[in-house]
């Protein structure tokens, strides 16, 4: 028997794998060859996706991407074998792009059966929570702590710091939310975690629950995601059967559940206050701070707020201790990224990394280069309201400290690429548009600001008056900036004042002096 | 606490009439949900996915199950933009339109696909086949662009892989 | 007793409601004052008699942080932390005036007023309009862009009228609604710039869940919600021809 992985993250989805593990099923029986499809996570090779992999003696071969009609060419050229075949990519894990990775948080990424907990324990599952379990809560929040990690959702706030906050307060009732809203454009870490490694995601929260004193936790999924929702329930209900979630985990006195809850199209829920809002049934308005959510957060008590990748990250950290994690990264980055390469980009995919790795090796050495093949001419990193970068900014190693000194940030780790075709002004109004379409509407700046931001660059745009109209745009932004309520408003003007200091041609303005520049 | 200035309550009037619904299907959401908290979005995405939209008419029995107000409920339902007081066409296509998206020509997809259907984006073609809406980011940025077609995701969309799944359906 | 004592005092509105803390002593501007744990920067400020400007803040309700010009610097963090939301420390020093906050008053103020019909501006008097005067900004540099300023004025109730026109979202109506008279008719439709207040399901009041207490007239700074009676002869927007 042959065990053949087809993945079933929706990447691969959206591009016809459930077609093909139909067609390697039908083409099996068809020839009377004993051939088991297994339908496995995605290794986040998605410019090879649907990535068919087969076991094999000499280790997984792969072969993509894969179109149903080439099924039946597969099977003559004897890929069960591992044979020779136009779309074969040789020996999986020796794919550089994968080889010179570091996967700790994606470390079964493409390997394993998303929601069999056999293959998850096979591959170092539950490990982390075993060791927790074994562990006093303190020890377990001050390991955390030691690790170094900071929250992957955008704001970087040390993970185990907010811990501390949440297991000190006295309540009755404590929770754990998971920030599953990732609404950033170029990225697609926290899906690829809740489709293809959920328990990994429900481990995190099972031991920030025991770390911090909490019994109960959501995981907010956006409604864009209707994969993730699925494999988070049936991984929920696979823990529950197996007592490792329920009232008394394994017999330790700990107990634990938790429910997924579903967004309804609201970017600003990935705010953690807008998103304890909408867990609690309301409009998904931000909250001020303080209190802090860690205090006063869901139904007004204590509430670990963490992204997924985040607590994905926890299992790992508890298995092998904080040290092994601190020692990937440098500075106050400290472990591993999981980067997003998106957009106009050859290879696009996931790259697990120590922080440090430069933006050129990203683009151009794991990504290829441009899917179109023309020259590159902008980068967004960190989402849509991380800054826009020219090419002369390559060399900026992709941690929060060199990007902060370039008014950029890390964000979620999402890097979308583009080619010269771009027109920056276009990108910069765009970003005030989405602005405007998300919004809350709660505090002035952001909810009249983003709409005149707009209107200014249309006026700039169409050269009326423009450099008055560009003096009150810098004024607004930086209104925006400072007088916002949470970080969308605060935030927004980034794309556009980094499209204006590296790309002012494209707005009708004069060249930047190489002081505006350099910031 | 200052004083109010005007008179005592005038009338209480019931909800206005909206079109009937089916009461029983949007009771029996309430009754599953019932011993939620926070519950709200789990009942409008059920009676969204029931009815195909949330009835006006419905609000005033959602409050009243929640012992919450229609002014409460009817703010929930116009913040998140999920929800259709209406019913959308027979057929839904979301096309994403954020940056990653853009860098491959989503801006031009979305313009032929428009010309295709005969309709913007927000609207519903002139048959009630197809409602055609933005979307901001599907996740699957490493296949851009990309788009969702009653559910289903899709990769590395053009307008001809777009028309030939409309034409599979139907579009009607 | 801090609230029974404050009752007695003049008429002034501190921004947030009273609290009854243990006495906190910092200093606004310089000026040292003391007022109980748990009361907001901005109430401290009144007490001291450099008073905030403000616009969805007022004592009679909880505070809500949306309209962002009564930010302030504080000695020792960054940015520019809204004054009703920020809790009063010990030794805390508060600066409530400088040409920084100013500038971003005036940056917030004409987002408003880029929304709010001209014609009412001058001579008028509100909560805003008070503003407008603490401010210095009575127009802004936005030219005509997407407005509010032709939604239809709701005149259903027979003792209030609501002119969306003169809105500014400041979501005191419906907070007052549901914490002073526990009504909750009132309610926010939609969001982002397309926010607007609404009665039940966006409906006339009077076929609303509203029981005409006028607790949102009162909470009302621009007279965007206000009584009929003011009006001789009928209501008219200042710029209807």
């Amino acid at each position: 028997m042959v065990k053949v992985c087809v993945p079933r993250d929706s990447s691969a989805l959206s591009l016809g794998a459930d077609e093909v593990a139909a067609a390697i099923a039908v083409e099996a029986v068809r020839r009377g060859a004993a051939v088991r499809v297994v339908r496995t996570s995605s290794r986040g090779l998605f410019w090879l996706e649907p990535l068919v992999e087969v076991e094999t003696p000499a280790g997984r071969i792969g072969f993509g991407p894969v179109d149903a009609a080439d099924v039946p060419g597969l099977f003559a050229a004897g890929f069960l074998g591992g044979g020779e075949h136009a779309l074969g990519v040789g020996p999986v894990a020796e794919i550089p792009f994968l080889k010179r990775q570091e996967r700790l948080t994606f470390a079964r990424a493409g390997v394993t059966e998303p929601t069999s907990l056999v293959d998850y324990e096979a591959h170092g599952g539950l490990r982390g929570l075993r060791r927790a379990l074994s562990m006093a809560p303190a020890a377990v929040v001050e390991e955390v702590v030691a690790s170094g990690l900071r929250g992957r959702g955008g704001a970087a706030f040390p993970t185990g710091i907010k811990w501390r906050t949440v297991a000190a307060a006295e309540a009755p009732r404590k929770y754990v939310a998971v920030n599953a809203d990732e609404g950033d454009s170029g990225t697609y870490s926290d899906r690829m975690v809740m489709e293809g490694d959920p328990f990994v995601l429900l481990e995190g929260m099972a031991i920030a629950g025991y770390a911090t004193g909490a019994s109960h936790g959501y995981v907010y999924v956006r409604s864009e995601y209707p994969h993730a929702i699925a494999a988070l329930e049936e991984a929920l209900a696979v823990l529950r059967a197996a007592g490792w979630y329920g009232a008394d985990i394994q017999g330790s006195g700990f107990g634990f559940d938790a429910e997924v809850r579903v967004g309804a199209g609201a970017y600003i829920c990935g705010e953690e206050t807008a998103m304890l809002e909408s867990i609690e049934g309301r409009r998904g308005m931000v909250r001020f701070k303080p209190p802090l959510p860690a205090i006063k957060g869901l139904f007004g008590m204590p509430t670990v707020v963490n992204n997924v990748v985040s607590l994905a990250s926890v299992p790992v950290i508890l298995d092998r201790g904080a040290r092994f994690y601190a020692d990937f990264g440098l500075g106050s980055s400290r472990g591993t990224l999981p980067i997003q390469l998106a957009g106009n980009v050859r290879r696009a995919g996931l790259v697990e990394k120590a922080f440090g790795v430069t933006l050129r090796e990203l683009v151009e050495e794991y990504g290829g280069g441009t899917r179109s093949g023309r020259p590159l001419r902008a980068l967004q990193v960190g989402g849509p309201l991380g800054a826009y970068f020219d090419s002369s900014l390559l060399d900026l190693p992709l941690d929060y400290e060199a990007l902060a000194r370039h008014r950029g940030m890390v964000g979620h780790g999402g890097i979308v690429v583009f080619d010269d075709t771009v027109d920056m002004a276009a990108q910069a109004r765009y970003a005030m548009e989405f602005c405007a379409v998300e919004s809350c509407g709660k505090c002035t700046p952001c909810r009249i600001g983003s709409t005149r931001a707009q209107e200014l660059i249309d006026r700039i745009l169409r050269g009326e008056d423009a450099p008055a109209n560009h003096a009150q745009l810098l004024k607004l932004c930086d209104v925006m900036e400072s007088a916002s309520l949470c970080a969308l408003g605060g935030m927004a003007p980034w794309p556009v004042l980094s499209a204006l200091r590296y790309f002012p041609g494209d707005f009708g303005l004069p060249p930047a002096t190489e002081a505006a520049r350099v910031v | 606490m200052k004083e109010a200035v005007l008179p005592k309550p005038l009338r209480r009037p019931e909800a206005p009439q909206y079109p009937a619904y089916d009461t029983a299907q949007v009771a029996a959401v309430l009754a599953r949900w019932a011993d939620t908290s926070g519950n709200l979005l789990p009942i409008l995405h059920d009676i969204q996915r029931a009815l195909g939209h949330v009835p006006p008419g419905a609000v005033g029995q959602i409050a009243r199950a929640l012992n919450r107000s229609r002014a409460e409920v009817h703010g929930v339902i116009t913040f998140y933009h999920d929800f259709r007081q209406a019913p959308a066409g027979r057929h839904v296509l979301k096309l994403c339109q954020a940056e990653s998206c853009q860098a491959m020509g989503s801006r031009q997809l979305t313009a032929e696909v428009e010309a295709l259907l005969g309709c913007r984006l927000g609207e519903t073609t002139a048959d009630g086949a197809v409602t055609l809406e933005p979307v901001y980011c599907l996740g699957n940025c490493a296949c851009s662009p990309a788009a969702m077609l009653d559910g289903r995701v899709l990769g590395r969309v053009t307008r001809a892989k777009l028309e030939r799944l409309l034409d599979a359906v139907g579009r009607g | 007793m801090w609230s029974e004592l404050r009752a007695l005092r003049d008429e002034i509105d501190y921004g947030t409601p009273p609290r009854d803390g243990a006495p906190v002593t910092l200093t606004i501007d310089g000026v040292a004052v003391t007022v109980p744990a748990g009361s907001s920067v901005m109430l401290a400020a009144a007490e001291a008699r450099r008073a905030v400007p403000k616009l969805c803040a007022t004592d009679m309700l909880e505070a809500f942080g949306s309209c962002r010009v009564c930010l302030v610097e504080i000695e020792g963090r960054r940015g520019y932390p809204a004054s009703c939301t920020t809790p009063v420390e010990p030794g805390m020093a508060v600066r409530t005036r400088s040409d920084r906050l100013q500038a971003l008053r005036a940056g917030v103020m004409e987002l408003y007023l880029s929304d709010f019909p001209a014609a009412d501006i001058p001579g008028g008097w509100s909560e805003l309009h008070e503003v407008i005067q603490a401010t210095g900004v009575a127009q802004h540099p936005y030219g005509r862009g997407e407005n509010h300023l032709d939604a239809p004025v709701d005149e259903s109730n027979p003792y209030f009228l609501f002119d969306p026109a003169k809105c500014i979202v400041c979501s005191r109506c419906v907070r007052a609604c549901e914490e002073v008279q526990g009504t909750f008719a009132l309610t926010i439709e939609g969001r982002g710039f397309a926010s607007k207040v609404a009665a039940s399901q966006g409906q006339p009041f009077l076929d609303s869940e509203c029981v005409s207490c006028g607790a949102c007239v009162q909470a009302c700074p621009t007279q965007s919600l206000v009584e009929k009676s003011l009006f001789v002869g009928g209501y008219r927007r200042a710029d209807s021809p």
